[in-house]
C-alpha cells in the first residue's frame, strides 16, 4: 500500500440549513448533520462504528454515540488546526481506519453555532480579556488577533510583490456568490454582488474588504466513509478518495500570519504527492473547491498547489474561468465559505460529492475528479475525489 | 467588561520572562543559539535552526525594516474601537534575514507606510505597567 488511492470512499453526505442562529444546540447540529448523511447513505447507526473529528469541535464523539444509537464505538479521532486539518484530516483518518479494518463506517462532521456565538465563539471576534497568554502574548498586546487581520499582512506582500489587485481577491467573492445564487440552500441566496459592491464595502484590516471575508454560520455538516466493497452495495454512487495529504512545517507560524519567503508551504508539501497519488495531473480536476476563509488564500493556494505559477493567479482566474457554467474550472460551486455558509469547509465536500454524483446545481458536465482543500495559513489538508469507474 | 481599557498584557510564557523583562528596561532581546549562533523569534525551547538546547539571551539594537503591515480598520476587541484605525507592523530585524517581529507603527501617516522602510524601537508601557516595543520610521 503507498497511499489511501482507491481504499475508501464517501457513500453518506448530510448538513443542517445553514444560518446565523440555529436556535438548538451543537450536539443537535451534529447529529442532524449525521442522521441526513446515513439516511442519504441508506445506512442505520448500527452500521456506524467510528467518528472522526475537528480537534476544536465542541461534541463529544461518545455523546454522538448515545444520541444517536450508535452501539460500539471502535474508532474515534480528531484532527488539529481548524478549518486546516479537519476538513480533509478527519476524512482522512476516517480513510485510513475503514481502509485498515480497524472500523466499517466512520463518521466525519463539523458543526457548530459559530455565528451566534451559542457554544462556539466567533472567530472574527477576539475573546474580551485583559490578558494574553502562549503564542497570543506576542501578539495580541499589539491588537492582533483575528485571522482577517493576520492574512491582510501576506495579502498586501502578495500585492506588492506580483501585482495583485484587489479586483483580483474580488474575483473570488463574485465567483462564490454567483454561484450562491443558484443555491436556495446558501446564506447570501439572492443577494447579488458586484465588483462596485465589493470595491466600496467596508474595510475590515487593509487591504481586506469585508467581501473579502467569509461569513460565519451556524450549522452541522457530516459525510460517511467506508470501503469500496461495503460503498457499492448502497444507496448512493460511492465516490473514491483517490488521493488525500496533510501538511504543515515550520513555516507555519503560530498564527496565519503567512512568511511569503519560505519556499515551502503547508500546500506545496501536500502537492508533492497528491497528485501523483491520484495518478492524475492538475488538468484532469474538473471542478475544484478551494476553501474560501478569504480571498488572498485563494489564489494563494491556486498557486501552491500548482495550478498556476507563484504570484500568477490573477492571470489564471482572469476570464471568468472559475464560474459555472460559462468558465472551465468551475470553483466552489455552491457558494464556498463565502456565500453558501462557513461550516468550516465541510460543506464544500458536500458539494463535492454532489458534483461527481453528477446531481449539483451547477452541474459540470462529465465531472470525474474534483480537488478539494482545507483552509491554508495553517498546517492544512487536501484531496482528490473521483467518480467511480 | 468596562474595565478593559488596553489590548490584553502579555502573560509571559513559561521560558520567555527574560524578554518581558528586558522590555521593562526598554531593551530588546532575543534567544541567540550558542552553537549555531542564530538568533530566534518566538521564544522556543530548542534553535530552529540546528535543535540546540543552549542559548544566551542577546540584545539587539531595535532596528530594522518594515516587512508587511495592516492597518486595522474594524475593532474586535474592547479596546479596539478607542485604537482603530492602528497600524500592526511586521519588522524584519537588521541582525538576521526573516527574522521578524510583530508590534505597531507609530506617529506615521498611513499612506506613508512603505515596504522595507526604515523603522528603529521605542517603548510604551501597556496599562498594566509592562513595557512593550513599538516601533517608528526611523
Amino acid at each position: 500500500m503507498d497511499s489511501i488511492r482507491d481504499l475508501a470512499c464517501i457513500v453518506g453526505i448530510g448538513h443542517t440549513e445553514y444560518s446565523k442562529d440555529s436556535g438548538r444546540s451543537e450536539l443537535k447540529l451534529a447529529c442532524e448533520a449525521i442522521q441526513a448523511a446515513l439516511d442519504d447513505a441508506g445506512l442505520r447507526a448500527t452500521d456506524v462504528d467510528g467518528i472522526s473529528k475537528y480537534t476544536m469541535d465542541n461534541n463529544d464523539p461518545v455523546e454522538i454515540a448515545r444520541c444517536l444509537g450508535i452501539p460500539h464505538l471502535r474508532f474515534f479521532s480528531e484532527v488539529a488546526y481548524g478549518g486546516g486539518g479537519g476538513p480533509m484530516g478527519t476524512i482522512m483518518q476516517a480513510a485510513m481506519a475503514v481502509a485498515t479494518g480497524q472500523a466499517k463506517a466512520v463518521i466525519a462532521f463539523r458543526a457548530m453555532n459559530e455565528r451566534s456565538g451559542r457554544g462556539t465563539a466567533r472567530f472574527g471576534q477576539a475573546a474580551a480579556s485583559a490578558g494574553a497568554g502562549g503564542p497570543s502574548s506576542y501578539v495580541a498586546p499589539f491588537g492582533l488577533f483575528s485571522p482577517a487581520q493576520m492574512v491582510a499582512m501576506a495579502a498586501r506582500q502578495h500585492m506588492h510583490r506580483y501585482g495583485t489587485q484587489s479586483s483580483d481577491f474580488a474575483e473570488i467573492a463574485l465567483t462564490c456568490r454567483h454561484h450562491a445564487n443558484m443555491n436556495p440552500d446558501a446564506v447570501m441566496y439572492g443577494r447579488e454582488l458586484t465588483l462596485d459592491d465589493h470595491q466600496s464595502s467596508r474595510m475590515i484590516s487593509t487591504p481586506l474588504r469585508l467581501y473579502d471575508c467569509c461569513l460565519e454560520t451556524d450549522g452541522g455538516a457530516a459525510v460517511i466513509v467506508t470501503t469500496p466493497e461495503r460503498g457499492r452495495a448502497l444507496r448512493q454512487p460511492p465516490i473514491m478518495i483517490a488521493a488525500g495529504g496533510l501538511g504543515g512545517g515550520s513555516w507555519n507560524h503560530r498564527f496565519m500570519v503567512r512568511d511569503l519567503d519560505a519556499g515551502e508551504s503547508e500546500a506545496t508539501i501536500i502537492a508533492k504527492r497528491l497528485f501523483n497519488d491520484a495518478g492524475i495531473r492538475h488538468e484532469d480536476i474538473d471542478v475544484l473547491f478551494i476553501y474560501d476563509h478569504f480571498t488572498p488564500l485563494v489564489l494563494m493556494a491556486l498557486e501552491e498547489y500548482g495550478f498556476c505559477k507563484r504570484g500568477e493567479s490573477k492571470d489564471f482566474i482572469a476570464g471568468g474561468r472559475l464560474r459555472w457554467p460559462d468558465g472551465d474550472l468551475p470553483m466552489n460551486t455552491s457558494g464556498g465559505n463565502l456565500s453558501e455558509g462557513y461550516i468550516h469547509g465541510m460543506q464544500n465536500t458536500i458539494e463535492a460529492v454532489r458534483q461527481l454524483r453528477g446531481v449539483a446545481r451547477c452541474q459540470v458536465e462529465d465531472a470525474n475528479y474534483a480537488f478539494v482543500s482545507a483552509g491554508n495559513a495553517v498546517p492544512t489538508s487536501a484531496m482528490i475525489l473521483r467518480r467511480d469507474s | 467588561m468596562n474595565d478593559i481599557v488596553d489590548f490584553p498584557y502579555p502573560v509571559p510564557e513559561y521560558g520567555a520572562e527574560p524578554f518581558w523583562q528586558a522590555c521593562n528596561d526598554e531593551q530588546l532581546v532575543m534567544q541567540r543559539c550558542e552553537l549555531c549562533s542564530k538568533l530566534r523569534w518566538q521564544p522556543a525551547p530548542l534553535c530552529t535552526f540546528c535543535a540546540s538546547d543552549q542559548y544566551v539571551w542577546a540584545p539587539l539594537s531595535g532596528r530594522g525594516r518594515i516587512s508587511t503591515w495592516t492597518v486595522v480598520t474594524h475593532p474586535v476587541h474592547p479596546a479596539a474601537a478607542a485604537r482603530v484605525p492602528y497600524v500592526v507592523v511586521e519588522v524584519e530585524l537588521e541582525e538576521q534575514r526573516g527574522l521578524r517581529l510583530i508590534s505597531n507603527l507609530q506617529g506615521t501617516d498611513h499612506d506613508a507606510i512603505e515596504f522595507d522602510a526604515a523603522v528603529e524601537i521605542a517603548f510604551i508601557s501597556h496599562a498594566n505597567g509592562q513595557k512593550l516595543h513599538v516601533f517608528s520610521l526611523a
